[in-house]
């Protein structure tokens, strides 16, 4: 249905799926997280997963997205390709820094501290800095910067399957990949709620951001031919 | 509870600050436009 919507529709549709999808995650999602059960040894502080788990899937799914884009963009020279992989990975360090923040609040009332250089905290460190240095590669790069960035991406997305097996080829002190599997019934809903919200929101952002960098290209495009077109008539 | 509440209030911020800067982007894209139109303003 959005496909056939004329441009400033779709905008405003997006804006308001956008902004429900927003009030949904402040409000409801914090309700079911208090309503869902108490997990026995760790307590309260437990309920940062609800909202860290779907941070950290999302900054895989950024980082596999941008890769994704840089792939077209390597191999096909694909603009859109380029502008995805843009969005994804700011997407990608929006996340990752949600990760990074409430990673380290639930591990110094697990562990004792705010960080340890386990293989999963380590490992989830360098995929957040390696969609930094995307960025600065792409911002500051100078000519080649865009397809240095692009190769970048690639290397990103080969530690993603690093980040999500580090938890069962080297037990360290991360909770495994069966935390999610073995959750108590009521703590179910809370969760795949909570991991649905944020998802729609990470779809919407992306939609928006995607749009904002193809006004951008559209208008870099006319300001070239207006000035061809002065020059001409002067 | 401080270190849910935290964690909770620093997403929600974080999200909303790039929603701002986004806006913030889309109307320096505006301001272009406006400038370009006034350009090619019959006139102008």
């Amino acid at each position: 249905m959005l496909s056939t919507m004329p441009p400033a529709r779709k905008s405003r549709a997006l804006f308001l799926v956008g902004l429900l999808l927003t009030m949904h995650g402040f409000f409801v999602v914090p309700l079911l997280v208090a309503h869902a059960p108490l997990e026995k040894t760790m307590g309260i502080v437990q309920k940062i997963f609800y909202f860290h788990v779907p941070c950290a899937w999302l900054l895989m799914l950024s980082t596999f997205v941008c890769a994704g884009g840089s792939l077209a963009y390597l191999f096909r020279g694909s603009e859109p390709g380029d502008r995805l992989a843009l969005c994804s990975a700011e997407l990608g360090v929006l996340f990752g820094l949600c990760v990074m923040v409430t990673g380290p609040l639930w591990a110094r009332a697990a562990w004792g501290v705010f960080w340890t250089w386990d293989v999963r905290l380590t490992s989830s460190l360098l995929l957040w800095l390696m969609l930094i240095a995307y960025g600065l590669a792409r911002r500051y790069g100078g000519a080649g910067g865009r397809r240095l960035a692009a190769a970048m991406a690639l290397f990103a997305a080969a530690d993603v399957p690093l980040v999500y097996l580090s938890v069962n080829l080297w037990r360290g002190l991360h909770p495994s990949t069966k935390t999610v599997s073995s959750l108590a019934p009521g703590m179910r809903l809370p969760f795949f709620f909570s991991l649905a919200i944020f998802s729609a929101l990470w779809g919407v952002l992306l939609a928006l951001r995607m749009r904002v960098e193809r006004a951008q290209a559209h208008l870099v495009e006319v300001a070239i031919a207006v000035e061809d077109a002065e020059g001409s008539s002067s | 509870m401080t270190y849910v509440a935290l964690a909770y209030s620093f997403i929600w911020g974080a999200v909303f600050t790039y929603v701002l800067l986004v806006g913030r982007r889309v109307a320096r894209i505006d301001a272009e436009i406006e400038e370009i139109r006034q350009r090619v303003k019959p006139g102008a």
